[in-house]
């Protein structure tokens, strides 16, 4: 089978401004470095400065949080101007955002909205999704959100949603294990049926991160270490797809890189021992 | 369903940022979590990331008053305005102006807000080159006459208290002075240079000087005015200081 995927170019770390002493300060040990596109669409300064001087030493991806695909409005072609001259700065190895809205009606609520997963929403993301790729002439990834609601008028898993949305917008798909985690337990669904749903070929890229329990729930926070359950299910999504490019997300109580860093050679480590041939 | 998605969307929005009831019909109810507390995990994530960015913006000011003042500050703000902007970076804009009409009488609030709002902007304000000595040498005589303004990441804020003084001690983490007013209206002058965000108060003649080239005047258009308050002589003796200053401060650009 033809991938619709560029070859991982290995394990990286979402760039975040606490660290940009140490990767100042001399070569780190990662493959690649995630941005958060929106901390750079800014007219100048420092975050652009550091942002060229980080591009020269590493390949870099870009992380986008306000397309808002599945908001059944016109898309913000400032916005999508603004992320393609940002795109033609970086030259990102790839440009990712989420299945998600984050608003309507000019009202914004910078946050990852969760979606019916019907036929009405599926039509409008797909249309979007053609409409961004189409615009920025290449194909991006769209990522699992974490949801804590379910829609009554939802008539389909998240995976099948996603799955159809793939294939029919001819999209990639950045995989975020800590929220199909966080989602299963919210929602009550089996992770590994979620897992054996997905299109194989289009996963470019895997998330990992930390998140809060809350007993009944679980809330998608990124505060912490990545927890045991979200390694075992990273282990059964790399024997499944295969060697993927791999990060770590932290966005809160951000710890020092060598922390992360460490984190990130853990995620090596399980990779490697999963891809590993069995010897007989 | 017979609503439309946008309706829907609409809704479900009303129910995060407006506190809208309504907005739990369109999601499943179970027994373990319950829809009323499942939405409000999307309210507190909106709530918690704008007053978050408005703690951020506002650092100084968050440190004058306090935790729980702050909170209750930023809480009204954002009742008060919900975000229309798509970059979190620049929801807040307006926070000083709120603070100004809602506390009349604790006016360093507002003017600590527009400090903190103006550094945030000259730390991330475009690139434009700044005209130097070497700029300057390149136009020749030619260049008096020009039109200059003062660089994208510069602002001329006015002042009536002692703020200068509260952020700069704030900023060390030491204890504030009192606040008091100022014997006159005072002009702050914040912008970027070598990289950094930085700020300085200016006298009265400087701040006027500034305050006209931001117009799009030329040094011509300025060494007359100057000379008309001044006299030709201390008009002649400060418009060398200032323009020195000024060029090594990377302070003006060209305005066309």
């Amino acid at each position: 089978m033809d991938s619709k995927t560029a070859p991982s170019p290995g394990f990286g770390l979402g760039l975040r401004p606490e660290h940009y002493g140490e990767f100042r300060a001399g070569p780190q040990p990662v493959d690649w470095l995630e941005i958060i596109s929106e901390n750079y669409m800014v007219p100048g300064g420092k975050p652009l400065a550091m942002l060229d001087r980080v591009r020269a030493d590493y390949p870099v991806v870009m992380h986008g949080v306000s397309l808002s695909i599945g908001s059944e409005e016109p898309l913000d072609f400032g916005y999508l101007r603004d992320l393609k001259a940002l795109a033609d700065r970086v030259e990102p190895l790839w440009i990712s955002d989420h299945l998600c809205w984050t608003g309507i009606n000019a009202h914004n609520s910078h946050d990852l909205l969760p979606l019916p997963y019907d036929a009405p929403a599926l039509d409008c993301v797909v249309g979007n999704i053609g409409r961004v790729q189409d615009y920025l002439g290449r194909r991006i990834l769209i990522e699992n959100p974490s949801s804590y609601v379910t829609f009554r008028s939802s008539d389909r898993s998240e995976w099948d949603f996603l799955a159809e949305m793939a294939a029919r917008a001819d999209c990639l798909l950045l995989l975020d294990v800590n929220n199909i985690y966080v989602s299963a337990r919210n929602h009550g669904f089996d992770p590994q049926d979620y897992l054996a749903g997905l299109p194989a070929d289009r996963i470019q890229q895997i998330h990992l991160a930390g998140h809060s329990d809350m007993g009944d729930y679980v809330i998608d926070t990124h505060d912490a270490d990545v927890c045991d359950a979200v390694w075992e299910l990273y282990g059964d999504a790399v024997r499944m797809f295969g060697p993927v490019a791999t990060m770590i997300e932290r966005d809160d109580h951000i710890p020092p890189l060598a922390e992360v860093i460490a984190e990130l050679d853990c995620a090596r480590a399980l990779a490697a021992r999963v891809l590993e041939p069995v010897h007989g | 369903m017979a609503e439309t998605l946008r309706d829907r969307q609409a809704l479900f929005l009303a129910g995060v940022i407006a506190n809208d009831a309504a907005a739990e019909a369109l999601i499943v109810d179970d027994n373990r979590v319950g829809a009323a507390k499942r939405l409000a995990i999307y309210r507190n994530n909106y709530r918690s990331s704008l007053t978050g960015v408005l703690a951020d913006h506002y650092e100084r000011l968050h440190a004058y008053v306090g935790d729980e003042q702050f909170d209750n500050l930023a809480e009204a703000y954002v009742d008060a305005h919900p975000s229309h902007t798509r970059n979190l970076r620049y929801y807040g804009e307006k926070f000083a102006a709120f603070l100004a009409l809602h506390y009349p009488d604790d006016g360093e609030l507002a003017e600590l807000a527009a400090l903190d709002w103006a550094l945030r902007h000259a730390f991330d304000a475009a690139d434009t080159a700044p005209l130097d000595a070497a700029a300057v040498g390149e136009l020749g005589d030619a260049w008096i006459e020009r039109r200059l303004t003062l660089h994208p990441s510069a602002t001329l804020l006015p002042v009536r208290h002692n703020v200068a003084a509260l952020w700069s001690s704030l900023d060390a983490e030491e204890e504030p002075p009192e606040v008091m007013a100022l014997p006159e209206p005072a002009t702050l002058l914040l912008w970027r240079n070598d990289g950094q965000s930085r700020f300085r108060s200016l006298a009265a003649e400087e701040a006027a000087a500034l305050a006209l080239l931001d117009t799009g005047a030329s040094f011509t258009d300025l060494s007359a005015a100057s000379i008309e308050s001044q006299g030709e002589a201390a008009a002649m003796e400060a418009l060398a200081a200032w323009l020195g200053r000024w060029l090594s401060d990377e302070l003006l650009v060209l305005a066309d």
